[in-house]
């Protein structure tokens, strides 16, 4: 259920930003991509989704709802450092490849990041 | 005296597991406990925060002190919200006597014989919390609301005992 709440939000903040990016596009130049926003929550010690598919520029926000710090670390490729209850950490992902990143502060939280 | 007060926190945690079977907690019981077994965690928390010796043990014990505040601090503003009122029992006090037996011994001791102290003291404690959190607390409590908030906060203690059985493997090679 939170997944599917999740994902129309998601679809929402997609679609709307997509819209205008396409009608301030002159005809017949090439379609960039637009930049996407994901959500990744972090409740319960678990990241969900647990594995997130993202193009290159593509931007992924972790939103803490526990009521301690949580971190989000991929060694050598992304570090939020400690990320308070109720914060959130944003991030663009540039690097392509399977980053797999954990919680340094609780080892047992693990999540994927794809970037294609 | 380090086992003695170890057995000591285990049986009255033990006897909280015994206890339920016998008579469950009320949820105004649960919450007592939850806020007491927090409680317990930070004051020795606090403690290996300014008496450790190893770093490491320092960091956990300021997790310790960090995560079981936050928890707290939940858990309190959803008795507040439903208007429960914590009410003392066998287990919150056995606890908070346990706790307190736990930091007397802790402030006689020093160096590398406070970390050890400290990190057996928080596997066992939080095993036994986990222990009690899985066979009491959560089928016990009645109100969604409360019951949500052990399940969500279970994940920690498990990942506070993978912490404190890793530190525990760490200084007994260094022992």
């Amino acid at each position: 259920m939170r997944h599917a709440a999740a994902a129309s939000v998601l679809a929402l903040a997609a679609s709307a930003p997509l819209g205008v990016v396409l009608q301030a596009m002159p005809a017949g130049a090439a379609a960039a991509e637009p930049v996407r926003t994901h959500e990744v929550v972090i409740q319960g010690l678990l990241y969900v989704p647990e594995t997130l598919s993202v193009r290159r520029g593509d931007v992924v926000v972790w939103i803490n709802k526990d009521p301690f710090p949580h971190t989000v670390t991929a060694a050598g490729v992304f570090d939020s450092g400690p990320i308070a209850a109720g914060k959130s950490w944003r991030f663009t992902a540039r690097k392509p490849g399977t980053h797999s990143y954990l919680c340094t502060l609780h080892t047992t939280m693990k999540g994927t990041l794809r970037v294609e | 005296m380090k086992n003695f007060i170890i057995t000591v926190a285990a049986t009255s945690l033990a006897l909280l597991a015994g206890h339920a079977a016998a008579q469950a907690p009320s949820d105004a019981q649960i919450a007592s406990i939850v806020v007491t077994a927090n409680q317990v965690d930070i004051d020795a928390g606090k403690l290996a925060e300014s008496k450790g010796s190893n770093a490491e043990v320092k960091a956990f014990g300021k997790q310790m002190v960090t995560d079981h505040s936050g928890v707290n601090k939940q858990a309190v503003a959803l008795v507040t919200k439903l208007k429960v009122t914590p009410e003392d029992n066998a287990t919150s006090q056995s606890l908070k006597a346990g706790g307190a037996d736990n930091v007397k011994n802790l402030e006689k001791l020093s160096g590398a014989a406070f970390d050890k102290a400290y990190v057996d003291h928080e596997v066992t404690y939080h095993q036994q919390v986990l222990d009690a959190i899985d066979k009491t607390l959560i089928p016990s409590a009645q109100n969604a609301e409360l019951k949500s908030l052990l399940v969500m906060v279970r994940p920690a203690f498990v990942a506070h005992l993978e912490h404190a059985k890793h530190l525990q493997a760490t200084l007994g090679k260094k022992g």
